[in-house]
């Protein structure tokens, strides 16, 4: 038996919704199956008021130890360091953090905003979020501090994404629960890279169009063909996520419906800060280099490997693949 | 006479952190304060930013209704901008709108209703037994079905959308999508085989069509004698075991209802703007206030802060609204007590009130005489609240009655698509504007009101259902709609006001779940641990 604690700070609960939509494992099965015990959940446990603290106060004490704490959301330090933008059961959310992290087995960030802060964090940051272990933009510290490690002796062991699809979660949950901590590595970011190292253009279904650097005349109608990444900001080549390798909802990616990828498992999420001419358009230096470069490619080679696809670029790569 | 003070902190399966303290006189509540307890200000952060950089963010207020909030974050562009927007991407915008609605009846019904419905304290009624082994959570044979099934019809959104939740895929002009025939016949399939299955097969016993032959109370009441299978259907059930312990008789409020409607016409609103809103709507807007209708103007809109945690005191129009968070420590000093303003409505010769948003603010106007031959045109919950007066009860039926409804609309809006047509055309882009989006999600109407400077965002406010619902005090000291909802309702057990949770979940002020906080294989260890948690 596996014992579950899941906390939201500054949050949407996105992802506890996502995670109601796994499949598998489902919600379900990680009790039936995997001897889940979620002992609480601020939207999925009856319990309110006095007898909700009694269930979870222990924790915070140390006269219980929770073997797996989930934490969804920023931790919210406003105003002037205090955490009262996000009270709890009469206490700021940041208290109990202080409290139960250090005493946990293992601390999960679930999303975004609890990885890196996400976007409560962006400019001008108005409730102080950050992430448990780190900023935005990706430098390690955080909440937690840099040299935090939980009673397994692991860092936060961070799900980014906005929201994290429920397989990720469910995944790494069953993973933890089953004693697989010492398999899990993580990348630079403390993101398991069993599912974070492959890129979001992996599996994408306009990828032949890439390989010709053919770009769609305009969305919606012209949908039907077309890589997104050269003029309407698709950070596909550049995110790690598994987004076409393990669709959302059973159904689809957001590339794959003609929507940009935003790069939300990035700590740089949402890019440009969503200042003036960055939403849904791709930065461009000289107005023809982009900014970003697909993963591990420097503006020369860019632009030479561009050049060549485009010369070489069948007649097929033009015309419509997604038909009706 | 004995009063006591309550404070629950905090009241959980809402979306957000609510916090309730109510005064109890003699066993019933006698005054309640609703208390939001976190700020994160994603309306200040929009200040400066591109004018499209709401539909990132306002998703992302809540997870639950992301969907909701990018369709009005989409409109208030869309008018802002003065676009054209083809009536295929209306379509698909309504598709997903409706979509994630349907998705949340059941999901809500099962996992934030109805645990409260199996509380141990109703254990000696005696449909209890019944009732748990439908209603228990996770152990219920509906409760496992009615939840694992609520996962498809977001399968549809997610073909249209790439994903759910969190899609930003409606934009000024249309949509991102061009869906191809397969995607059709796809989402098409899904929402039959959900209909059949759950809709038809578990929660009413018969057809969509039989149900929605009813227009009275007593025709419902028929319905549920009429044959074994709508005898024995969940909602049967549900309406029996809510008269038996209680829920008819509480959980009132004040009976004036705001919605701002949703599901523009494809064809009426090719040319959005704020003033041919209300014709274009299929699901209609409008108030309902001292047993009177009016027409809904977002112009008679304010929030008020005076006992909310923000600069000041006062209320003021959204286009002109200020967003200042002050410590609450500080606020505290000041009479402030919660994160979210009151919203209040200006009604011609009545003044500014505080009006209940949701379903039963929805199924009202459906009632509406006068309605145009495409407008929602139905006179079942009004006539329920003439009968039985407003209350959990009715609150819940208003509910589950627009999932048989939205059912059939997203069928004819995936058999009216036209997949040779345009989905989307390239708007241009002024630099300056103003613009008023809304919709309805499933717990009620959601708004954005965006002024638009030099390419940027100047001032963009949201008003959610939540904020309507559980907003406080304003400046006259009117109380907040749930705050008056509370007012009435018997308290049995302080230390586990479960009444307090079936008011504030009747709200469907949100969230969901498949699995609660307990341990139990059975529905025996499941009742011990209810005691014991209880």
């Amino acid at each position: 038996m596996t014992s579950v604690l899941w906390f939201q700070g500054g949050a949407c609960s996105g992802n506890t919704m996502s995670f109601i939509n796994a499949a598998e494992p489902s919600v379900v099965d990680l009790i039936v199956d995997f001897g889940l015990e979620i002992v609480y959940h601020p939207t999925l446990s009856m319990e309110i008021g006095k007898a909700a603290q009694d269930i979870f106060t222990p924790y915070a004490t140390g006269e219980k130890e929770i073997d797996i704490f989930v934490y969804e959301g920023s931790v919210i330090e406003a105003p002037s360091g205090s955490g009262r933008f996000n009270m709890f059961a009469g206490r700021p959310m940041k208290d109990w953090v202080d409290d139960i992290a250090p005493k946990a087995g293992i601390v999960v960030a679930i999303g975004d905003c609890a990885t890196y802060g996400g976007l409560p964090a962006v400019p001008p940051n108005p409730s102080n979020s950050r992430g448990l272990q780190f900023d935005r933009g990706g430098k390690r510290g955080g909440y937690l501090g840099p040299d935090f490690v939980s009673k397994a002796g692991l860092p936060v062991v961070n799900i980014p994404g906005c929201p994290a699809h429920p397989d990720w979660i469910s995944q790494i949950i069953v993973a933890l629960a089953a004693g697989r901590a010492a398999d899990l590595a993580l990348d630079e970011f403390q993101r398991p890279k069993t599912f974070f190292t492959s890129f979001t253009q992996t599996g994408c279904t306009r990828v032949q169009f890439y390989t010709y650097k053919q770009d769609p005349p305009s969305f919606g109608q012209g949908m039907r063909t077309g890589c997104l990444f050269y003029e309407f900001g698709c950070r596909g080549p550049m995110t790690h996520s598994p987004c076409n390798r393990i669709l959302w909802n059973r159904q689809s990616s957001k590339t794959r419906a003609g929507h940009p990828c935003t790069g939300c498992t990035e700590p740089g999420f949402p890019f440009g800060d969503l200042e003036k001419g960055t939403v849904f358009k791709t930065q461009k230096v000289a107005g023809v280099i982009p900014k970003d470069e697909p993963a591990g490619m420097d503006s020369g080679s860019y632009m030479a490997l561009a050049g060549l696809s485009r010369a070489v670029a069948p007649k097929w790569s033009k015309e419509d693949m997604f038909v009706v | 006479m004995t009063t006591m003070e309550l404070n629950v902190s905090p009241l959980g399966q809402v979306e957000g952190d609510l916090d309730v303290r109510v005064q109890i006189t003699d066993g019933v509540v006698s005054d309640a304060w609703t208390e939001a307890a976190m700020f994160r200000g994603f309306e200040i952060i929009l200040k400066g930013k591109d004018p499209q950089a709401g539909l990132i963010m306002t998703p992302r207020i809540c997870g639950i209704c992301g969907g909701s909030h990018l369709y009005k974050a989409c409109y208030a562009l869309d008018t802002a901008w003065g676009t054209y927007v083809p009536p295929n991407a209306t379509r698909v915008r309504n598709i997903a709108q409706a979509s994630e609605t349907i998705q949340s009846i059941p999901r809500w019904f099962y996992a934030i209703m109805g645990p409260d419905l199996t509380a141990a304290q109703y254990s000696s009624f005696p449909s209890y037994e019944e009732v748990a082994r439908r209603f228990a959570p996770y152990v219920g044979t509906s409760y496992q079905t009615g939840v694992t099934l609520s996962q498809h019809p977001v399968e549809i959104y997610a073909i249209f959308g790439g994903q759910w939740p969190h899609s930003s895929f409606m934009i000024p002009g249309g949509v991102m999508c061009a869906p191809t025939l397969s995607d059709v016949t796809r989402s098409t399939s899904i929402l039959e085989n959900w209909g059949r299955q759950w809709l038809e097969g578990q929660w009413l016993g018969c057809s969509v069509d039989r149900w929605l032959e009813n227009k009275t109370w007593s025709d419902i009441q028929a319905w549920m004698t009429e044959n074994e299978s709508q005898a024995n259907s969940d909602l049967a059930v549900f309406i029996r075991w809510a008269q038996e312990i209680g829920l008819d008789t509480y959980g009132q409020g004040y009976g004036n209802f705001l919605a701002t409607g949703t599901f523009l016409n494809p064809d009426l609103y090719t040319n959005p703007t704020v003033d041919g809103r209300n014709a274009a709507l299929q699901s209609r807007s409008g108030i309902y206030a001292n047993g009177q209708y009016y027409d809904f103007d977002q112009m008679r809109v304010t929030e008020d802060v005076t006992h909310a945690y923000y600069e000041g005191t006062g209320s003021r129009h959204p286009w002109e609204g200020v967003t200042e968070p002050i410590d609450p420590a500080e606020g505290a000093k000041q009479g402030k007590y919660t994160w979210a303003k009151a919203p209040r409505y200006d009604v011609p010769d009545i003044g500014y009130v505080p009006l209940e948003v949701g379903p039963l603010a929805r199924q009202m106007m459906a009632a509406r005489p006068d309605a145009a031959d495409f407008q929602d045109s139905d006179p079942l919950i009004k006539n329920l609240i003439d009968e039985l007066g407003p209350s959990v009860m009715t609150r819940v039926l208003a509910r589950m009655h627009e999932a048989p409804k939205y059912f059939r609309n997203v069928q004819r809006w995936l058999k009216e698509l036209d997949l040779h047509g345009e989905f989307y055309v390239k708007p241009t882009e002024p630099s300056s504007g103003k613009g008023f989006g809304a919709t309805e999600a499933a717990r009620g109407a959601l708004c954005d009101w965006i002024v638009l400077e030099d390419g940027k965002i100047a001032n963009y406010q949201v008003i959610t259902p939540t904020g309507w619902n559980i907003g406080p005090r304003d400046a006259n000291d009117n109380i907040g709609p749930m705050e008056k909802s509370f007012i009435g309702t018997p308290i049995e057990n302080p230390d586990f006001p479960v009444e307090l949770g079936q008011v504030a979940h009747s709200f469907d002020s949100c969230l969901v779940c498949t699995v609660h906080a307990y341990d139990g294989k059975t529905g025996k260890q499941l009742s011990k641990f209810r005691m014991g948690g209880g």
